[in-house]
């Protein structure tokens, strides 16, 4: 081929004919259509133009196919076949991309959607999406991660802090034994720097000092969200504390880690650790003995309880400056200023961890 | 068989109508079809304005791309550049600079970051994609070091209203578009420049031998580029309000990928701008479309494979054709 003929398909008379034919096959897309074209095609988007008493609702995760949030949608499918009025929308960036979060907000209010739910991924490149999607009259709400505040009307929070912390070391007491039970226990977070469990780290203390004098908080480790790091920190505990009795994994990352570390220690069953983490991750150490608890809030109800508050406020039934919500089968739930709590957490144990899978 | 079918393709029908352009308008037609048929509320206008506003930054980046693949180069690094550049504004910012400054104190970066690019890759002979393989890696170090990979926001309202807005029906990051489009067809046409990137595609020693200065149009190109990274960055940060050292991470695969459908030969040499803007287009609206229609993300990777996978066997048979 010579380069005259390359430059020949690059002719103006060739573009503007290609450009012609698109403009004109546009143009006629965009143009009335019959009816009959819409009623053909039953999708989800088909609730946004219906009338008002069906509700769309797009719950957004951080990322699609994680286990964690793949459970958390089961519960939410549960509470739209439950309400019966509600479709839901659930979908996420396959690949946890903060900026396609924020294109699907931008696409599902332009569908004109009722109510977007999102679990933000990095709250401030979604937050602009968001408060455009609210200009536009839709109920934005976040889940599971907060978002910047005044891009959300309401949180549902799985859990407080507090309530989580509480959980960790109440559990720690009853698998020791009780409170009456003297014993040394540390334990391995995350980054020394991570907000979320150094907010968990004040709580944590604030229990052991006021309900349960007899634990003796003897270290606070950084595992870095590496499991081995976490592993090693872990066997160094234990030799520089040969009397310990306990472990604390605040992340998803230390606990197992930790869990592998007395394991291989062959302290199974005599020293004891808990913390935060799905129960897939920590059904082997659950079923040979390690882990005697395992800390989390119940997925499936975070789901149910998003839509539970997304229908209300569709429906005008949730109002600015309401204290308890009614979920449902839920029963009652708090709300503390914008946050609706999910409240309680759920243990796992060797008992129940069989019936979740996530 | 297969002489024959090129043959009968060649003498049944003008040579302008069997174009890699020709082929992926028949394309857009069928999608757009398609699309209509099964989701009208998809062809409104303000629903495809609103939604235009996803690609211009491919868009941008991908017009110098198309210029550096046509000289049978290739630039991996313009997502890092893009990262870099906007972590620049975002601490300058932070730093009490006002906009304006920041922003131009990014595009000065980007261009550092192409010129040095460019610059290894002529004065070493090193083939540009090890080079810009190397300065990704490199340039995206650097953003995270810089910013400790922390989110940067909170910019002005008056900058951040200019990734929101529309000017005429078009939003004005399409505007500046549509601007480097026309720059770079003047470039393409009108300047001997053009005629020279594709003698550098078809054979750089022979562009060498007959004279042409191969090492200062390399160096320029991958300086625009590195530019139009830049520009891209502050496109992003105006419409999400945000510079992160992550933002560009992986947006040189989405550029290349539109590229490569346009028609464009990754050997060099040979390929058009109205391609490439079909190619971006064709990929725009697929991705839409199918998030819009079905609401599954994993559906997006799926039917933009088979998009190119087709428009590329077809190229491929019409390359044959074209060379013999």
């Amino acid at each position: 081929m010579t380069m005259k003929h390359c430059f020949s398909l690059l002719s103006p008379r060739h573009l503007l004919r290609g450009f012609l034919i698109t403009w004109i096959l546009f143009l006629s897309a965009c143009g009335p259509s019959a009816p009959s074209e819409t009623t053909e095609t039953v999708t989800d988007n088909q609730a946004a133009a219906a009338p008002k008493e069906t509700i769309t609702i797009a719950l957004i995760p951080k990322k699609k196919g994680l286990p964690y949030f793949t459970s958390c949608a089961s519960g939410a499918e549960a509470a739209a076949q439950e309400l019966g009025n509600v479709t839901l929308i659930y979908d996420g960036p396959t690949d946890g991309s903060p900026e396609k979060q924020a294109s699907m907000i931008e696409q599902y209010a332009l569908k004109g959607v009722d109510v977007i739910a999102v679990s933000p991924n990095d709250p401030d490149v979604v937050a602009p999406a968001m408060r455009k999607a609210r200009e536009k009259g839709i109920h934005v709400i976040a889940w599971d991660a907060d978002a910047v505040t005044d891009a959300r009307s309401y949180f549902v929070n799985q859990s407080t802090a507090q309530a989580i912390a509480y959980g960790m070391v109440d559990t720690m007491v009853q698998d020791l034994g009780g409170p009456e039970i003297r014993a040394q226990v540390a334990i391995v977070t995350a980054y020394l720097t991570a907000a979320n469990q150094n907010i968990w780290i004040e709580h944590m203390k604030t229990r052991m000092a006021d309900t349960y004098p007899n634990l003796e908080l003897v270290a606070i480790k950084p595992s870095d969200e590496d499991q081995k790091m976490a592993f090693k920190v872990t066997q160094d505990l234990m030799k520089a504390y040969p009397d310990i009795k306990g472990f604390f994994g605040i992340s998803s990352v230390s606990f197992p880690g930790a869990a592998e570390a007395i394991k291989q220690a062959g302290q199974s069953g005599k020293v004891m650790v808990t913390g935060l983490a799905t129960p897939n991750s920590m059904k082997a150490y659950v079923k040979d003995g390690t882990v005697k608890s395992v800390v989390l809030w119940n997925t499936a109800e975070l789901g149910y309880l998003t839509v539970q508050v997304g229908a209300a406020l569709a429906q005008g039934t949730l109002k600015a400056g309401e204290t308890t919500f009614e979920a449902g089968k839920l029963g009652t739930k708090k709300i503390e200023g914008d946050h609706v709590l999910l409240g309680d957490i759920l243990v796992f144990t060797k008992d129940n961890i069989d019936q979740y899978d996530f | 068989m297969d002489a024959f079918e090129k043959k009968t393709l060649k003498a049944r029908f003008p040579s302008w109508l069997v174009t890699p352009e020709s082929l992926l308008i028949g394309l857009s037609m069928a999608f757009w079809f398609i699309m209509g048929k099964l989701d009208h509320s998809f062809l409104q206008w303000e629903v495809q304005r609103e939604l235009s506003t996803h690609i211009w930054e491919t868009a941008l980046m991908a017009l110098p791309m198309t210029l550096i693949i046509l000289t049978g180069g290739i630039d991996l690094s313009i997502g890092s550049i893009m990262s870099l550049s906007a972590v620049t504004a975002g601490l300058l910012h932070q730093a009490g600079w006002p906009m304006p400054m920041g922003c131009l104190a990014a595009m000065v970066v980007g261009m550092a970051c192409g010129w040095f690019n460019g610059w290894f890759i002529t004065r070493f002979k090193v083939h540009p994609l090890m080079i810009t393989l190397a300065s990704m890696a490199a340039f995206r170090g650097i953003a995270e070091g810089v910013s400790q990979a922390r989110p940067l926001s909170g910019f002005p309202e008056s900058f951040t209203r200019m990734g929101n807005d529309a000017w005429l029906g078009l939003p004005i990051a399409g505007w500046i578009f549509a601007g480097s489009l026309a720059m770079a067809a003047w470039i393409m046409h009108a300047h001997r420049l053009g005629r020279c990137i594709h003698a550098i595609g078809y054979n750089e020693q022979a562009a060498r031998f007959s004279g042409l200065r191969v090492d200062r149009m390399l160096l320029g190109l991958y300086t625009l580029s590195g530019l139009s990274a830049a520009m891209a960055a502050i496109m992003f940060m105006a419409r999400r309000n945000t510079a992160k050292a992550d933002i560009g991470a992986g947006v040189e695969l989405g550029v290349i990928t539109a590229v490569v459908m346009g028609g464009v030969s990754i050997f060099g040499g040979r390929g058009t701008l109205a391609g490439v803007c079909l190619g971006l287009f064709l990929i725009h609206e697929t991705r839409e479309f199918v998030s819009w229609h079905w609401s599954r993300d994993e559906l997006n990777l799926l039917a933009l494979g088979v998009l190119l996978i087709l428009s590329v066997v077809f190229q491929q048979l019409l390359g044959h054709k074209q060379a013999s």
